[in-house]
């Protein structure tokens, strides 16, 4: 039992007789950060509210570091799982500072205010917010109000972070910067962490390995490259990025965006072309059908010009058993 | 909230409605009596301030005011903690049966209570006891207090689903903390405004509160401000009688402003924004089913002893023959309730209807009006005036409002019809105001661009929206005017009584059956518009809601599946 941080064995839960989440099993090693990706309503936040010990499993069995913390017989309170949650909205208290919010784990762990606020402190100033400690939130924006959840979070010392899309609310820019420092406190720690998010690119980033959810079911778990590079099936391959189908002999093939360049033996005429910064997207008409073909630099060819392209990779689509 | 050029109507006509409806209705009420005080009373004030009693009256209304306050906000806030407990069984009964007191007139509950605990009541009759204090300032704080709980658990509830998100309980939990110091580090800490409003709103409503002390004060001797206003001038004749109701009528508006101006300036703008969210609370840790059962059980009790033994009472008392004899089937006849069905009393009960009706239609335009106005520059000031009309003690309108009209229409319905325009006004604002709080302010100009005219667009995206909110303020309007007796039982001229002035005064008579019947029939009468809107309303929020999550459920793809595919 060793080594797993957090172990679900089919796991079920539902609201008022509708399944939220259907028979999970799922393992996240020590130190390992686990990204669980799907759409609005795949049962993310469920799962992680599970794990959190705000609702209790209609079937199956939560395991933290080896113990059995939830079942549908009921389970550990929240408060001694010892897990901690960044949220979405930022859930920060509007009537404490930035300070007593990072205190407030080590509060209820029995340390006296002084000692407490300066911990706290350290670690504002180690999350390079060290100068807003006595602000609230109402006077903090999007970024900085995560980052005091994650100082919140960290203050915790849990043995599992729960990440539930810290990012969802936050720019491009700050979302950058969040991130990184999620990742480099994290790893400074050791701990485990789950991490929701709908949002394939961050969580290929982020992820040790990531978990495919759809409508309550895992539907693939593997590394990032694993499920990039050979999804199960049409869903997972949509949901980890871009891809396009084409139909060849061999039967349907998967094609990612950077499988396949232009200059090459198939003929195809270019129905589309959008440049995008780094790189262009080409939008091909192809005899097997619609392809995105991505290459780095600006564009190369207008709209209705005749191309040639050549495959260097594909994925055959699993048939539906 | 919405902004401000939300409803960039046409102001000017709107806002002289509303300017002389307040100043007619309020302001010159209180400069009139302010001005009789001046002219009556010079030269007669050491004969008025020595008179008998004066000091006691004014010390009951304030020790009464600050017990009533001191019982009634813990209670109402450990109910709203209670009820929003999912795991709570039979939450939406226990709900329904919380608000109940609102629905059931102040002098039925205190008459209730007489029936239900005092001599020759339903448990001496049963079971040999009686409870002498009931008639006093004991059993006055209680009822009051009851009456006033529903007050304090509304603003309180409310104060948890706007400020209490789930999530913020879920993060202290996962930070560590358990459920008691999850309430006393983050809940209590964050319901400090709604607890002070709640505060504030019961120690004024208190001060105000006529029929209760009336009722259950006044046979033991136990006098108010309002209960020796009203015996001031419906039972002397005596000049310095008349000025010293106008100089209490003054004083009971100074001491609610004393209480309500520094809390307003504190509160103000939290209590403005304050809005309710329509989520239902999500479970912050597993469920506790025992607990869950105590908690149930407790509200139910509470219930059973303060509202539903003392109704069971007044029921069983409407159906006994006499008033010395049991309460048991031998004894159990229709008369009483035949006796009340008279011509005079179908007349008092057409002229409550037509009156709570009519101010009920006219203040649901008024209160419209003001809410809209409020939300330009010119309007704030008018809506602050107008919440001011909320804290005038119903005592003090009644006084203003005959002062300054009762030379041309005194003693007829339709002074009483603009005593209940004057104190009701801000009963129909609030539900207005605070709907249009909740209007999304794009849903106006997307109407707009779409093609719509203002009207249109007002007619077509902001009433029907706004539909539940109109009609709410309708019926608690109607609901409040069909059992206010404290301006009425003041105002009503022979032959023009009010239905619950009738009851009153058959109280006073000591007519034990008949008062017990026409308390059954008046509170019935209550009950069934009120259960009848809170359905409608109910119908029109949740097609609306469930429309809302429709279009959540309908939502796309993640970006980049739907982007290529």
């Amino acid at each position: 039992m060793s080594g797993e941080a957090l172990e679900l064995r089919g796991l079920s839960v539902s609201y008022d007789g509708a399944p939220a989440l259907a028979d999970v099993h799922l393992r996240v090693a020590a130190g390992e950060l686990l990204a669980l990706l799907g759409p609005s309503g795949s049962g993310k936040s469920t799962l992680l509210h599970a794990v959190a010990g705000f609702h209790t499993p209609g079937a199956g069995e939560i395991h933290l570091a080896g113990r059995r913390v939830a079942s549908p017989e009921g389970g550990v309170p929240p408060e001694r799982r010892g897990v901690a949650m960044v949220f979405q909205n930022y859930a920060l208290w509007p009537h404490l500072t930035a300070l007593d919010t990072v205190a407030y784990p080590m509060r209820r762990r029995g340390i006296r205010r002084t000692p407490a606020r300066r911990a706290a402190a350290e670690i504002l100033d180690q999350l390079q917010i060290g100068v807003l400690a006595a602000r609230r939130p109402a006077q903090l924006s999007g970024g900085e109000q995560q980052r005091v959840g994650l100082g919140r979070a960290l203050a915790a010392e849990p043995d599992l972070y729960l990440f539930d899309e810290p990012t969802a609310h936050l720019d491009t820019h700050v979302r950058a910067v969040f991130l990184e420092q999620l990742l480099g406190r994290l790893r400074d720690t050791g701990a485990a962490a789950l991490y929701a998010t709908h949002d394939a690119e961050e969580a290929l980033g982020v992820a040790d390995r990531i978990a495919l959810l759809t409508a309550g079911r895992v539907i693939q778990v593997g590394t990032p490259e694993e499920v990039y590079r050979r999804p199960v099936d049409m869903w997972a391959a949509r949901l980890t990025g871009p891809v396009s189908v084409l139909d060849d002999q061999a039967g349907r093939l998967l094609v990612r965006p950077e499988w396949a360049c232009l200059d090459g033996d198939r003929p195809a005429r270019i129905a589309d072309v959008r440049f995008r910064g780094p790189h262009t997207d080409h939008h091909l008409e192809t005899d097997g059908g619609a392809l995105l073909i991505r290459e780095p630099g600006p564009p190369r060819h207008a709209r209705g010009d005749r191309v040639t392209w050549r495959l260097r990779e594909s994925w055959p689509l699993p048939e539906p058993v | 909230m919405a902004s401000p050029r939300l409803l960039r109507t046409p102001v000017p006509a709107v806002a002289l409605l509303v300017a002389c409806a307040a100043v007619l209705l309020a302001l010159l009420p209180l400069v009139m009596m302010v001005r009789t005080v001046w002219v009556e009373g010079s030269g007669r004030l050491d004969t008025v301030l020595d008179r008998p009693g004066l000091g006691e009256a004014v010390m009951h209304s304030l020790a009464l005011a600050m017990a009533v306050t001191v019982l009634a906000v813990p209670v109402g806030a450990a109910l709203a903690l209670a009820l929003r407990r999912p795991d709570l069984p039979a939450r939406t009964l226990l709900r329904v049966g919380v608000l109940l007191p609102v629905l059931v007139p102040d002098f039925v509950l205190a008459y209730s209570w007489l029936r239900a605990y005092g001599k020759s009541g339903f448990t001496d009759d049963l079971l040999g006891l009686a409870w002498s204090g009931i008639q006093g300032p004991v059993g006055v704080t209680l009822v009051v207090a009851i009456n006033a709980v529903p007050v304090a658990y509304l603003v309180v509830a409310v104060g948890l689903a706007a400020r209490a998100e789930p999530s913020l309980e879920q993060a202290a939990r996962a930070a560590g903390a358990d459920a008691f110091t999850v309430l006393r580090t983050i809940v209590l800490p964050l319901l400090r405004p709604a607890l002070a409003t709640a505060a504030v709103l019961v120690l004024v409503l208190t001060l105000g509160t006529f029929a209760i002390p009336q009722v259950m004060g006044s046979p033991a001797g136990f006098t108010t401000i309002t209960t020796r206003i009203y015996a001031n001038l419906a039972r002397s004749s005596d000049p310095a009688a008349f000025v010293e109701a106008i100089m209490l009528a003054l004083l009971l508006v100074l001491v609610a402003l004393a209480v309500v101006a520094p809390a307003d300036r504190f509160l103000g703008p939290r209590l403005r924004v304050a809005r309710t969210s329509t989520t239902e609370p999500a479970p912050t840790a597993a469920p506790r089913r025992a607990a869950g059962r105590w908690a149930a059980a407790a509200i139910g009790g509470y219930l059973l002893l303060a509202v539903g033994l003392p109704l069971v009472a007044l029921v069983a008392t409407a159906l006994t023959r006499g008033a010395g004899l049991a309460p048991v089937p031998a004894n159990w006849t229709a008369d009483n309730f035949r006796s009340v069905l008279t011509a005079p009393n179908a007349e008092a009960l057409g002229r409550s209807l037509v009156l709570s009706m009519l101010a009920a239609s006219v203040l649901v335009v008024l209160g419209g009006c003001l809410a809209a106005l409020e939300r330009t520059r010119v309007g704030r000031s008018a809506g602050t005036l107008v919440m001011l009309t909320f804290v005038l003690p119903g005592s003090t309108l009644a006084v203003g409002l005959s002062i300054t009209y009762g030379r041309w229409v005194g003693g007829s319905l339709l002074i009483i019809l603009l005593a209940y325009l004057a104190k009701l006004w801000a009963f129909a604002h609030r539900p207005i105001s605070g709907a249009l709080d909740r209007l999304p302010a794009d849903e106006l100009s997307a109407a707009r661009v779409s093609g719509a005219s203002l009207l249109v667009a007002v007619r077509s995206v902001v009433l029907r929206p706004l539909a539940p909110a109109l009609l709410a303020a309708w019926f608690v309007v109607f609901l409040t005017a069909l059992h206010e007796v404290t301006m009425s039982i003041l105002l009503y001229g022979p032959g023009n009584e009010t239905l619950a002035v009738v009851v009153l005064n058959s109280a006073e008579l000591g007519q034990v059956g008949r008062t017990a019947a026409l308390s059954v029939l008046l509170t019935v009468l209550l009950l069934v518009p009120a259960g009848l809107c809170w359905w409608t309303v109910r119908h029109l929020t949740l097609t609306r809601s469930s429309r809302a999550s429709r279009a959540i459920l309908a939502s796309p793809l993640p970006d980049e599946a739907s982007r290529v595919g």
